[in-house]
């Protein structure tokens, strides 16, 4: 039954796959390609389908961690301020004009913006040897706070053109793509997954909470500082892949609950590929309706997936909560 | 507290616990539980039926002392044995993902890499949860979510079943269903029951009781022995009467204090 | 009754009355909030009157040593009331149009600078001097900007093979975000008979798609300057992804200066620059 249903997202999630592929501003027949759409093809396309996939995975798996981690069905990979830390380290590289790395450089300082400030709220969130979800929760929406009021700060002192910049990276920005990001994407994003799905056991367990967790067979303080490094890692990934991209951490774990089951072992896999299914269809919107115009791919994933999360909501057999 | 016709499981010898900062708030306390046992675990609220109960499935860590199971040594026994030996249901089992109640019972079968004999339909099937496996926890009542987890320790395979004040949300007809379901299980699966409860009238209905008060054990025994009316003034600061009417009815009278 | 609308008639004359009263005497403190129009004031001669300007004026140097009163889009109204202008001068590209009911309410005269596109330059020069009451270095500024635009324009008709031309000016490589309809630079191309390819975009400065570049083919990519950095080595990577593109191809590619990004005196001068760049450009 739900392996069924998980062969019937992984077809699905390639033919979206392919029609990111040949589908955009202009339709490409792979039959008969000419130079420029080979190059179009295999330089533009093909890299930034596979970053926008990888960063959709990323996101998706991880709210579906980090909902059981949490024990919280509003958390996203972006409540722990993660993604705050992320933007502040990118916009002080774009606004300041760093270069030091090249082209890497946005990317590698939102990592690192990621990668720290995912270890402040580990350390905040720390108390009598082990995690606890309330504790990470208020640490990242606090340290959310600061860091999006250091933001403006740094948006306020910055021109207006290197502002404009800032914002587009921070909403989104997958026009950046290139073959440079797909190894380094798709090894911290399958690494993430790799730990998320052999962990899914403690992750359902987690759900149940400690005691029973740990009276299942699992060290509940372990398996949620391993399960929470790994979403710490995934989310870094994809802030450092194409900036901060909503709705897919949040709200497509749900939708997937209702056609997947909650079962971690199906959820989080599932997650991950409705993720980069959504991202895909999203970048393809966002590159497709204003041509040769550009739309941040985050306002679209929002457009697309909350009016159907909505429609979901009203069937009430979706949600028990 | 064990017999001597009875293997002791669970043993706990001079164990202390104390919570971060503060004075110990269990001192010296020694117990053994026998295979077959169906204990009723009494005290005030705040007397330390919960933290002996986590003391003893490993959930919090002895601060001196040592608790054994089946003979072995809890701290030393890996995560996935013990659960295979004993299994804490918490009081409050309130959970925000729509698991179905087929997905819960197969927990139980985390601690093992080769499923044991016993099947998922076999634990809805002991508990009487068959026609629900594909529905959710909201969807159940009370006496059913309990049973769902009963199910999974089940699968589980434990044999000491420890329940932290699993009737306190439930109204009499289904404390006697989960007695009654406890009952038949260690009849037909040699499990152990230890259980925290508040009421007294169904204390009285248990074989042994174990009396607690500020993290002590004041008084251990069959219940007509141990529920007098000075030991439960002594626990509970309360002063009542058990009578007993005809042959089996007994009830608790509290008409001094009305 | 009537003496009360006489009354009212002759207070809101008395609320006029003291702008109006400044408008007598030529303007002697003015605040520019944008570098646009402190580049035309200094200009027209008017730099030793200039008591304000935003923190991006840098032009000519002079500028850099006025105090300074904020951003473009974030003016600080305290600062520029602090400095007791006689009038602020104001553009319709970049400041916010609530700052200048702010400045009125507070019975500071503001002038308006409304030309967006080079056509209107001119025009928008001499209103300005108009309002400053100095028409006279204003219609020089103007005419010199005229004559200026005709001769480049003139010049670029005789050019060979300047209609087929394909430009594309990118005003910052990652995101790809290029000069749109309705800039000066589309102006300046088009003045110069060649086809900016991202003409029909839907904004001004559109985030532009790569693989539309791809298509496009443009023969010329130009490349503007941006605060201050290395252009050539912040534009690096977004070339190596265009090598197929003939512009990149044949190393037909200028990095230029901020000219034509503020509609100002340095206008014919950022043409100029473009002109320069296409023609050596197409001769190879």
């Amino acid at each position: 039954m739900s392996r069924a249903k998980i062969t019937a997202l992984i077809l699905l999630a390639f033919m979206i796959f392919l029609c990111a592929l040949f589908l955009g501003p202009r339709t490409i027949n792979p039959a008969a390609l000419t130079d420029v759409e080979r190059e179009i093809l295999f330089k533009i396309r093909l890299p930034r389908v596979l970053v926008a996939f990888l960063m959709g995975m990323a996101l998706g798996a991880s709210g579906a961690v980090l909902q059981g981690v949490l024990r919280n069905p509003l958390a996203d990979p972006y409540i722990l301020g993660i993604s705050s830390g992320a933007s502040l380290t990118a916009a002080l590289g774009i606004i300041g004009g760093l270069s030091f790395l090249g082209a890497f450089t946005v990317p590698v300082l939102a990592f690192v913006g990621a990668v720290a400030t995912g270890g402040i709220v580990g350390v905040m969130g720390w108390k009598r040897g082990g995690l606890w979800p309330e504790r990470l929760l208020l640490a990242g929406v606090g340290l959310s706070f600061l860091f999006s009021a250091l933001l403006m700060v740094l948006m306020s002192v910055s021109t207006d053109e290197g502002l404009r910049r800032a914002m587009l990276w921070i909403f989104g920005d997958l026009s950046l793509s290139d073959w440079q990001r797909v190894p380094y994407g798709a090894v911290l994003v399958f690494a993430g997954l790799a730990v998320s799905v052999t962990r899914a056991k403690a992750l359902n367990a987690l759900i149940l909470g400690d005691e029973l967790a740990h009276s299942l067979g699992f060290a509940p303080r372990r398996e949620r500082f391993v399960l929470f490094v790994s979403v710490g890692l995934l989310t870094a990934a994809s802030v450092s892949l194409g900036g901060m991209i909503g709705f897919i951490g949040l709200l497509l774990p749900h939708i997937m609950r209702f056609f997947i089951g909650s079962d971690s072992r199906m959820l989080v896999p599932a997650s991950a590929l409705g993720g980069g299914s959504l991202l895909c269809i999203a970048d393809l919107v966002s590159r497709s309706v204003l041509p040769p115009m550009e739309l941040p791919a985050g306002v679209v994933t929002a457009i697309i997936g909350a009016p159907y999360f909505l429609y979901l909501l009203r069937r009430k057999d979706v949600l028990s909560f | 507290m064990s017999s001597a016709s009875n293997q002791s499981i669970l043993e706990l010898s001079r164990v202390s616990y104390a919570y971060e900062r503060s004075r110990p708030f269990i001192r010296e306390l020694s117990f053994s539980v026998g295979e077959g046992d169906f204990i009723g675990l009494l005290g005030a609220n705040g007397s330390g039926k919960s933290t002996i109960m986590k003391l003893a499935s490993g959930l919090l860590r002895p601060s001196s002392g040592g608790v054994s199971l089946w003979g072995k040594s809890l701290a030393e026994l890996r995560h996935r044995d013990r659960a295979k030996l004993i299994s804490y249901l918490p009081q409050t089992l309130d959970i925000s993902v729509p698991f179905t109640i087929r997905e819960l019972v197969a927990m139980g079968l985390y601690p093992y890499d080769i499923p044991p004999a016993m099947s998922v339909g076999d634990a809805l099937e002991m508990t009487g949860l068959t026609d629900k496996a594909d529905a959710h926890l909201t969807d159940l009542s009370g006496g059913e979510r309990r049973r769902t987890f009963i199910a999974m320790t089940l699968l589980q395979g434990a044999g000491l079943l420890m329940l932290d004040e699993p009737m306190a949300n439930l109204d009499i007809k289904y404390q006697i269903e989960l007695v009654k379901l406890l009952r038949k299980l260690r009849a037909s699966r040699n499990i152990s029951v230890v259980m925290a409860l508040h009421d007294i009238n169904i204390a009285l209905q248990f074989e042994k009781v174990m009396l607690i008060k500020e993290g002590s054990l004041i008084g251990a025994g069959p219940p007509d022995e141990v529920l007098s009316r000075a030991m439960l003034k002594q626990a509970f600061e309360v002063d009542v009467d058990i009578r007993r009417s005809g042959g089996e009815g007994v009830y608790i009278s509290y008409a001094d204090h009305f | 009754m009537k003496k009360t609308m006489i009354f009212i008639l002759l207070a809101i004359g008395m609320a006029f009355a003291v702008p109006d009263a400044g408008l007598a005497l030529p303007p002697q403190r003015i605040v520019s909030l944008a570098p646009s129009t402190t580049e035309i004031l200094f200009a027209m001669g008017l730099g030793d009157r200039i008591v304000g300007v935003t923190n991006y004026c840098d032009y000519p140097e002079e500028a850099k040593k006025k105090p300074k009163i904020g951003g473009m889009s974030n003016p600080s109204l305290e600062a520029v009331v602090a400095l007791k202008p006689d009038v602020v001068v104001m553009t319709t590209d970049g400041n916010p149009k609530e700052f200048e009911a702010l400045l009125r309410s507070l019975h500071i005269r503001t002038v308006v600078f409304t030309a967006r596109r080079i056509s209107e330059l001119p025009m928008g020069i001499r209103d300005l001097g108009a309002a400053l009451q100095v028409r006279d270095s204003a219609e020089r500024l103007a005419a010199g900007i005229e004559q200026g635009l005709q001769r480049l324009g003139a010049a670029s008709r005789l050019a060979p093979d300047a209609s087929r031309q394909k430009v594309l000016y990118i005003v910052w490589p990652e995101p790809l975000i290029v000069a749109g309809p309705g800039t000066a630079i589309d102006d300046a191309i088009t003045l110069l008979g060649r086809k900016n390819i991202a003409s029909a975009a839907a904004s001004e400065y559109p985030k532009y798609s790569l693989e539309e570049v791809l298509r496009e083919a443009p023969d010329i990519i130009l490349i503007g300057k941006g605060s201050g950095m290395d252009m050539v080595e912040v534009s690096r990577g977004m070339l190596k992804r265009l090598t197929s593109v003939p512009a990149v191809r044949n190393n037909n590619i200028c990095y230029l200066g901020d000219g034509l990004y503020r509609l100002g005196p340095r206008v014919v001068q950022g043409i100029e620059e473009l002109a320069q760049c296409l023609e050596q450009r197409s001769r190879r």
